[in-house]
């Protein structure tokens, strides 16, 4: 089981899309890069209120640089850090104190944490990923589609409970960009979400 | 008289129980039931509540038929494109006009079973798919007064360029609040319209300039603003009640709002290759029916001191009837599994719509022709009200015409066929 967004679900990710004959197949012709936002929701401060998710969560923020996250200083996401944490989100992660965190994030609420958002960035081609890492606010925005949604929508696509069709469809996901594109491609969506993101169960 | 030519069919004894149940259904209640509700002179009298209509419906629903197209996770059949095929067929030789009842039933909830969540989904879907006594009762709002079988070509992404040449529609859903308000009239051929409880509704978005840039929702019908008209006195189908419906200021919420754009331009097509493909099957069905009748009567009918099987000129109608069968059968059963592969099966919701459109024309037009040769081989009988004949020769004209004309379909086809080559 890894969390999600961890350094751990990133790279079994990465894993099961290199080791996926389906996928390969399926996403042959797909090229064009994602840029995801996550926003927190009521679902994240439950979840983040654990300390293996917490740590979890951290691990995939200290895959960026320390410049890249010293970037989240002044957004919703940053602030939760400084203000209602008391650690900016450029600490490294050895500094971090879990217990006390989890403590803190369990008195948050939905309302503390709106518009608090996470982006990350991968890159697919041609069968392949060629990258998948956080990266700071502002980074990638000409990136060739950009899915966002709320905390809870993310999970049940990466979990594979929803596919992402209905996600989309129904709201819970925005995708921008050539959609039209994407649906010439679903195989190549379906297949990821199907063999690579429900190939790695998440806690 | 049945010979499946697929022995993976033929020999599996789940799939032939399924035939024999359904077919049993057909004969019992389905056929004898379509003939009442034919003969009715008013339709009026097709959905009073004393109506064997909804006796067929609160049936065919116990036998979880209109639950075919609804995803399994949400109150589906669970059955595959096979099954699905069967069971369709064997309906369609009962009647394409109940089956076509208990059909555009399952259009709004098999649209958001496939793509809706949350609300919609606990308060529509799920009691939909549990309801036994037919207390919902879905039809699907397509045509208008005027724009009629154009919402097929819409439906075809390759015509979309041509979009604009198409009357803009007059069924409107406008942002209210949270949700839609709803204004404007369908036409008179909505099926299941005079009985349904909830419509599959096309509507047009702001700035309503064009069909293409539409949405697909679903409306209960029984609330203020719904004015329904009566049902339509027809040559065939007479027992699928068809009328119209039209709404002054009628409000849904926005979950209900299924497919709205970039999706409704890029994927609305899908739908029309499952309802195509169901099309296709059931006259398929009648196709048999007409054959079986005319078959019948043939070895019975003595004229020029023999059968009239025995005549060669009849024995090549026969033979002609039976290859049409069959090839349609072959065809629709075909197209079915490739449909329900796409968008069941691996959601990939790209099934080809050439395949689709040509399934339900080929199955449409199998169906007059033989149904056309049959009623000839029945001579002056055939014109009586006392063979079955005269009412499949009938339902299968209709079929012509009711869920777009065979020449639109074909046209839709063919701006696909020319695009992708």
């Amino acid at each position: 089981m890894a969390v999600f967004p961890s350094k751990e679900w990133v790279e079994a990710v990465l894993q099961a899309a290199e080791k996926s004959e389906k996928y390969k197949e399926a996403a042959k012709d797909w090229e064009g890069d994602f840029l995801s936002i996550i926003e927190g929701d009521e679902e994240f401060v439950r979840d983040l209120s654990r300390r293996e998710v917490m740590e979890g969560f951290i691990s995939f923020l200290d895959m960026m640089p320390s410049e890249a996250r010293k970037k989240y200083s002044g957004t919703p996401m940053g602030d939760v850090f400084e203000k209602k944490l008391g650690v900016p989100l450029d600490t490294p992660a050895d500094k971090f104190s879990m217990d006390e965190m989890t403590s803190m994030v369990s008195k948050l609420s939905a309302e503390d944490i709106k518009g608090a958002c996470t982006y990350f960035w991968s890159d697919f081609w041609h069968g392949s990923v060629r990258a998948m890492k956080p990266v700071a606010p502002g980074e990638h925005e000409d990136a060739t589609f950009k899915l966002s949604g709320k905390y809870s929508a993310w999970k049940l696509m990466v979990s594979g409970k929803q596919d992402t069709i209905r996600l989309v469809m129904s709201n819970k996901l925005k995708l921008e960009g050539d959609m039209s594109y994407v649906m010439k491609h679903m195989k190549a969506v379906v297949a990821l979400t199907k063999e690579v993101f429900a190939g790695v169960p998440i806690d | 008289m049945y010979f499946e030519i697929d022995p993976k069919i033929g020999e599996d004894k789940g799939l032939s129980l399924l035939r024999e149940e359904t077919h049993r259904f057909a004969e019992e209640v389905i056929r004898p039931a379509a003939r009442e509700l034919d003969r009715m002179s008013n339709p009026e009298q097709v959905i009073a509540k004393a109506s064997p209509y909804w006796d067929v419906l609160k049936q065919m629903k116990k036998l979880g038929y209109h639950r075919i197209f609804i995803d399994q996770d949400y109150g589906g059949l669970g059955v595959n494109a096979t099954e699905a095929h069967i069971i369709l067929e064997e309906l369609g030789w009962g009647s394409v006009g109940l089956t076509t009842a208990i059909g555009v039933d399952q259009i709004a909830p098999a649209v958001a079973s496939l793509f809706a969540m949350g609300d919609v989904i606990e308060k529509i879907v799920k009691p939909w798919a549990e309801d036994t006594e037919a207390k919902y009762h879905g039809c699907w709002g397509v045509t208008e007064p005027d724009c009629g079988s154009d919402y097929i070509l819409v439906c075809e992404e390759s015509f979309l360029p041509h979009v604009k040449e198409l009357h803009p529609g007059e069924v409107r859903a406008d942002k209210d609040g949270d949700g839609w308000v709803i204004n404007g009239p369908k036409s008179s051929w909505i099926s299941s319209a005079p009985t349904a409880t909830h419509v599959g509704l096309h509507v047009t978005l702001p700035p309503h300039d064009s069909l293409a840039n539409g949405a697909f929702c679903i409306v209960p019908l029984e609330q203020e603003g719904v004015a329904k008209g009566k049902p339509v006195d027809k040559l065939g189908l007479r027992d699928d009640p068809q009328g119209d419906i039209s709404f002054d200021n009628v409000h849904i919420p926005d979950d209900y709002m299924l497919i709205r754009p970039p999706f409704y331009e890029l994927r609305i097509g899908q739908i029309i290759c499952v309802t195509s493909c169901f099309m296709g099957t059931i006259f398929t069905g009648l196709a048999r029916a007409a054959f079986e009748e005319a078959l019948e009567y043939s070895k019975n009918r003595v004229q020029g001191g023999k059968p009239l099987c025995e005549h060669q000129l009849v024995k090549q109608k026969l033979y002609k009837m039976f290859e049409k069968v069959e090839s349609s059968r072959c065809y629709t059963r075909k197209i079915m599994e490739h449909v329900w592969e796409r968008i069941y099966t691996e959601r990939t919701f790209d099934a080809s719509s050439r395949h689709a459109l040509s399934a339900q024309i080929y199955g449409k037009r199998s169906a007059f022709e033989v149904a056309y040769e049959a009623l000839q081989i029945f001579g002056g009988y055939g014109l009586t009200k006392d063979f079955l004949v005269e009412k499949l020769f009938r339902d299968a004209r209709a079929g012509l015409i009711e869920d777009g004309t065979t020449e639109v379909l074909g046209l839709a086809a063919a701006y696909n066929i020319v695009q992708e080559g």
